[in-house]
């Protein structure tokens, strides 16, 4: 019943020589809760911008729900949460939020929208009054006060303390549950890790994962093995280990990834080495999305392989 | 559309230090530039000074609020992107301009109504009952042509650059084209470039109103030339703004 919320076809956007975007093609599903990952720079903005209508494609194309981004969000499809999205100031928030409501095609009450994104106590408060989490607050009403199919928010919990992270959440899976098409981008990957349906990594403008958090941390290399030694170490030794895809020595410490943790610890043992503190775990979102992006920096500064 | 032309107006409202001041110094001005003078005529005229100094700074006073208002806060807007995040609403980008525009004309009506009463006050200024209001009425519609004018440098300059830069357009304006001092003191190579600027059109709207007679058709046809260039180039910038973020 529902077109395509968002689709990337081919899609690239250079800032001169720099590609900021290169040959993204990418599809969202209707319902999907979408974390969109990658380091700084990594063309996270620039994707968001792009999906928005707010900057022209230098190639491929871009369309929500079948159209063109501007049509879109005339429609009142789509709504946004941008990082660099400015507030109108010496305007109190029930004013401001009563703006983006009269401006929604399909608008909800001013009231229950304030209610929802819990700016409702500070509603008579001057908007250039605000700490950065209330703030933050009251861009996700500006971008709820209506019945969007698609939400974006970029950076959405920057600023926020624990505990109205955790009460945004909350709001915004109530969101995903009335079947809305939800896609962040975020700094916290346990954020993507616990919210998201889907998982893309970014990098140089290039998707390099795309799947579920589980699914990613898989790519990256199972588990990771810690410990420590004693007297010279020999990293050729360690870094000829079987199923290994990462080491690093520092000091006394070794640091591995695995993808099967048994093999390369009983090697280990057959060295003849004894570790001590030995610590074997799963990866992290966070560890993997590093040994993924790490991966393709080694990746690209050798040998060209396609 | 209209939410937002209410908001805009409510914050011009609310800022009450730029109104005080906007509303406040034109007048000033005029005490001090027709206290000076007698009821000496203008050279190359028929007006008295006092009916001359009324006028120009009416449509000063009316020029400086709407120019420093909408350029300085555009920028501003531009900057923090909020004008970013409206574009991401169905409001279309005249209507953020024409919003703006809205917000300045209430600090112009005062402005321009304080300095006549304290002209027909202070120095025994005495027009027709038509005039006052049709010289209300010209001033007040001729500032549309410096809003858009505004909106454009707020457009062209961003930061640090957007005061000085309305400055110089600002007083380089209202100097040149005899707001402070009739255009007929200066030498004639500089008369005939102040007679083609939109603020000696603007000023002399109001002039031929006080010598009981409509405005001149060159002096309309001239501001509908600067409106049309002024608000051309504010919408042309606006879309290369759009491009850029």
């Amino acid at each position: 019943m529902q077109t395509t919320p968002v689709q990337f076809t081919g899609v690239t956007k250079a800032y001169g020589p720099v590609k900021a975007v290169a040959d993204l093609t990418l599809t969202l599903r209707p319902g999907e809760t979408v974390a969109l990952l990658g380091p700084n720079g990594a063309g996270k903005s620039t994707t968001l911008d792009l999906l928005l209508g707010l900057r022209p494609a230098d190639t491929g194309t871009v369309s929500l729900f079948g159209t063109t981004p501007q049509q879109a969000i005339a429609q009142g499809r789509v709504g946004a949460m941008l990082q660099s999205g400015g507030l109108m100031e010496e305007v109190r928030v029930r004013e401001i939020v009563g703006l983006a409501c009269d401006l929604h095609p399909k608008p909800y009450p001013v009231q229950e929208v304030l209610d929802r994104a819990g700016v409702a106590q500070i509603a008579d408060r001057m908007v250039n009054k605000l700490s950065g989490g209330q703030e933050q607050r009251v861009r996700f009403a500006l971008a709820t006060a209506g019945a969007n199919d698609l939400i974006v928010l970029d950076e959405p919990t920057t600023g926020m303390d624990v505990t109205s992270r955790q009460a945004f959440w909350a709001t915004m899976r109530a969101q995903a549950d009335q079947g809305r098409t939800v896609l962040f981008a975020t700094h916290y990957l346990e954020e993507a890790d616990a919210i998201a349906d889907r998982v893309l990594v970014l990098h140089k403008g290039r998707l390099l994962a795309d799947g579920t958090a589980a699914e990613i941390k898989a790519k990256a290399g199972a588990r990771r093995i810690a410990f420590d030694l004693e007297g010279a170490i020999d990293e050729s030794a360690l870094g000829a280990l079987p199923f290994l895809t990462a080491l690093k020595v520092s000091g006394r410490t070794v640091r591995m990834q695995s993808h099967d943790a048994d093999a390369t610890v009983h090697a280990l043992y057959g060295l003849g080495l004894y570790p001590r503190n030995l610590e074997v775990a799963g990866l992290g979102l966070e560890q993997a999305f590093v040994a993924i992006t790490e991966a393709e920096e080694n990746n690209s500064q050798g040998a060209l392989s396609a | 559309m209209k939410t937002l032309i209410a908001l805009e107006i409510r914050r011009t409202l609310r800022n009450k230090k730029f109104m005080f001041f906007s509303v406040i110094y034109p007048s000033a001005l005029f005490l001090m530039i027709a206290g000076t003078q007698g009821n000496a005529k203008v050279p190359g005229s028929d007006l008295t000074m006092p009916l001359f100094v009324m006028v120009a700074m009416a449509s000063f006073g009316a020029l400086t609020s709407v120019l420093m208002g909408n350029s300085e806060r555009i920028a501003k807007e531009r900057e923090k992107g909020w004008v970013r995040q409206l574009r991401l609403t169905r409001l279309p980008g005249r209507g953020y301009v024409l919003a703006k525009i809205a917000g300045s004309a209430v600090v112009t009506l005062p402005a321009i109504v304080i300095v006549f009463v304290v002209a027909a006050a202070a120095k025994g200024v005495r027009l027709d009952a038509w005039q006052w209001i049709a010289l209300t009425a010209v001033i007040w519609a001729g500032s549309v042509v410096f809003a858009a004018l505004g909106v454009a440098l707020g457009y062209i300059a961003s930061g640090d650059a957007v005061r000085p830069v309305t400055m110089i357009v600002y007083f380089g304006l209202s100097i040149l084209g005899g707001l402070w001092m009739p255009a007929t003191l200066y030498p004639q190579w500089l008369q005939n470039i102040a007679e083609w600027l939109p603020t000696h059109a603007y000023a002399a709207l109001g002039q031929a109103i006080e010598l009981g007679g409509a405005p001149h058709a060159k002096d309309v046809a001239v501001l509908a030339v600067y409106f049309l260039l002024f608000a051309g180039g504010a919408a042309w910038l606006y879309r290369k703004d759009t491009l850029k973020a």
